[in-house]
């Protein structure tokens, strides 16, 4: 926030501190006294400590379940290899069939109604089907992840394809394109920042899908540690446990941003910039052949 | 020629071309929908080397369509049409196109965009590359090669789309309103770096606008168009000698050809 760095310095002298930084403050004074509330509240009664443990208390499941118990690495593992799975078979499919669905325009209008249908209902809704046919273990999870990852880069990626620009069509057109051509150098570059929209709708999803899979299963994984927690009435461990996804949720957040920051630079005029600099840069060796 | 009507004919008797021809049409005609939108009628022409024509008239009046049928991105419904001989049948290389929005690809930059071409066609080589440079100083973006469209102003963006069109190597060069987009200033601008770059190209070039002093000022000849349907109705020579300053847009003369494109499209 480099505007905001300049406004704290007026009524004379250099600013004490910058109004980032006194926000940060009051960010973190504010949590501070609802944390200390939650602590005060839980220990004199007014919250049930049974279903609202204190904060201090998980603070302790956490010392507990990831250093001296230990246990929470082994579900973490689990499950995000699960989502990886998942998330990667499911997205692929959905990139994949969308781009084929959107340039094969009576593949389209045939698929169509089914889309309409299967976009309605819910996909979560499907899950006992699949663990019913699938059985036990991971193939009913990965294939309930790849269900709820599927739709987002699928419609995206159809819709990327289908909204091509007309004029950029008939550019490529008049410069007599082949078709093969259109689709690596106009079509698919130009759904890229739709499809990486999808594809973050899809990861958010795979995480809430392999916790649901874990919910019905019961066997590991995160989602599994939570319920046993919840039945065992260790209801600070359970926080322990839900804030872990807190910040896997936050993580993969930034993550997919960043990535969005690289692959679809020419959307961020940041990214832009430096992209920009950097072509400089490459074209000082101003050698033959190559593509540019 | 065996043209029977006399619906074409201010545009036969508007003086024929100095060169030889590069673009010829016969009766061109172009329908939509299955015949029951007229977009052109009955165009005749002939187009000569190097020559720099300006086709202006009302929305509608199938100029967009006459630009398309040159450049074979649309089959002709009537009539024949050839460029440096040939029948036109589909998009070629000889003939390039620039439309009124840049049309530039956003995750490229200017000469990556302006190396399009050449990438569609093949590999590229340092002389490409070196080629696309020059291009680009030509139409005066040599700061800004690694720019990306978006780091780029409207008029800059219309630039590298001029450059791209140049490293076509189309020596037909068709231009769709290329800068009816664009503020004014800008647009005069352009248009006198427009002059002067096709005139060092040796260019041939069909040039449409709504604008009929932008019409006059940059032509050898003004095609005047009219709708409902869509025709071609004179072509009225402008002999002003090169290279032209703005101010002749000024002059008594100038304003002669204007009263007389606009009563063309005027009586239609
Ligand atoms: N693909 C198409 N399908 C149906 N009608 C069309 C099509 N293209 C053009 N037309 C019609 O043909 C006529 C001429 O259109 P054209 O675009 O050539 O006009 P224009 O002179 O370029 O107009 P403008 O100045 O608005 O660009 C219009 O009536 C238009 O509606
Ligand atoms: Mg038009």
């Amino acid at each position: 926030m480099a505007v905001t760095d300049q406004v704290a310095g007026e009524g004379g002298g250099k600013p004490l501190m910058s109004i980032g930084m006194r926000r940060m403050i009051n960010h973190a004074a504010i949590f501070l006294t609802l944390i200390a509330l939650w602590e005060f509240g839980s220990r004199i009664g007014w919250l049930d400590p049974l279903f609202y443990p204190r904060p201090t208390a998980i603070l302790e499941s956490f010392w507990r379940i990831y250093v001296t118990q230990a246990n929470v690495w082994h579900h973490l593992y689990v499950s995000l290899g699960l989502v990886f799975i998942g998330f990667a078979a499911g997205s692929i499919l959905g990139v994949g069939l969308g781009a084929l669905v959107g340039f094969n325009p009576v593949v389209r209008r045939f698929l169509q109604p089914y889309v309409i249908v299967l976009e309605a209902t819910p996909r979560i809704a499907v899950a006992p089907l699949l663990i019913a046919a699938l059985g036990f273990g991971a193939p009913p999870k990965i294939a309930i992840i790849m269900l709820v990852c599927f739709f987002a880069p699928f419609i995206n990626t159809l819709s990327g394809v289908v909204n091509v620009n007309e004029e950029k069509l008939e550019l490529f057109r008049s410069m007599g394109a082949s078709k093969m051509q259109t689709l690596r150098k106009l079509v698919l570059p130009e759904a890229v920042p739709v499809i990486m929209a999808g594809e973050r709708l899809a990861l958010t999803a795979a995480l809430s899908g392999v916790l649901v899979a874990e919910f019905i299963l019961r066997d590991q994984g995160i989602g599994a540690l939570i319920l046993t927690y919840t039945r065992n009435l260790n209801m600070a461990s359970a926080f322990a446990c839900i804030f872990t996804l807190t910040i896997i949720g936050f993580l993969i957040f930034k993550g997919m941003e960043v990535l969005d920051h690289r692959i679809a630079f020419w959307n961020h005029s940041d990214a832009t910039d430096r992209m920009s600099e950097k072509r400089a840069r490459a074209w000082g060796n101003l050698t033959g052949g190559r593509n540019v | 020629m065996l043209m029977e009507t006399s619906e074409i004919a201010p545009a036969e008797t508007a003086g024929i071309a100095p060169g030889a021809p590069i673009v010829h049409g016969t009766n061109v005609g172009k329908t939509f929908a299955g015949g029951s939108v007229v977009a052109l009628e009955g165009a005749t022409f002939d187009i000569a080397k190097g020559e720099f024509v300006s086709l202006v008239g009302p929305s509608g009046c199938g100029k967009s369509t006459l630009l398309r049928l040159i450049s074979g991105l649309i089959d002709l419904s009537s009539g024949q049409m050839s460029v440096h001989g040939d029948p036109v049948k589909g998009p070629r290389t000889d003939v390039g196109m620039m439309f009124q929005k840049a049309t530039l690809l956003e995750w490229r930059t200017a000469i990556e965009n302006v190396l399009l071409p050449t990438e569609l066609n093949g590999t590229i080589t340092a002389k490409d590359k070196r080629h696309a440079a020059e291009l680009l100083e030509l139409v005066g973006l040599k700061d800004f090669m690694f720019s990306y469209p978006s780091q780029l102003s409207g008029g800059m963006q219309q630039r590298v789309a001029l450059a791209r069109l140049l490293q076509t190597g189309a020596d037909v060069l068709l231009l769709d309103e290329p800068f009816g987009a664009l503020d004014e200033f800008t647009r005069e601008h352009l248009n006198v770096e427009l002059m002067r770059i096709v005139a060092e190209f040796g260019a041939t070039t069909i040039f449409v606008t709504h604008n009929i002093t932008e019409a006059i000022f940059l032509a050898d000849r003004v095609g005047v168009m009219t709708p409902r349907p869509g025709r071609l109705a004179a072509m009225v020579p402008v002999n002003f000698p090169r290279p032209r300053e703005l101010s002749l847009q000024t002059t008594p003369e100038f304003n002669v050809l204007v009263e007389q494109v606009r009563n063309t499209l005027g009586s239609h």
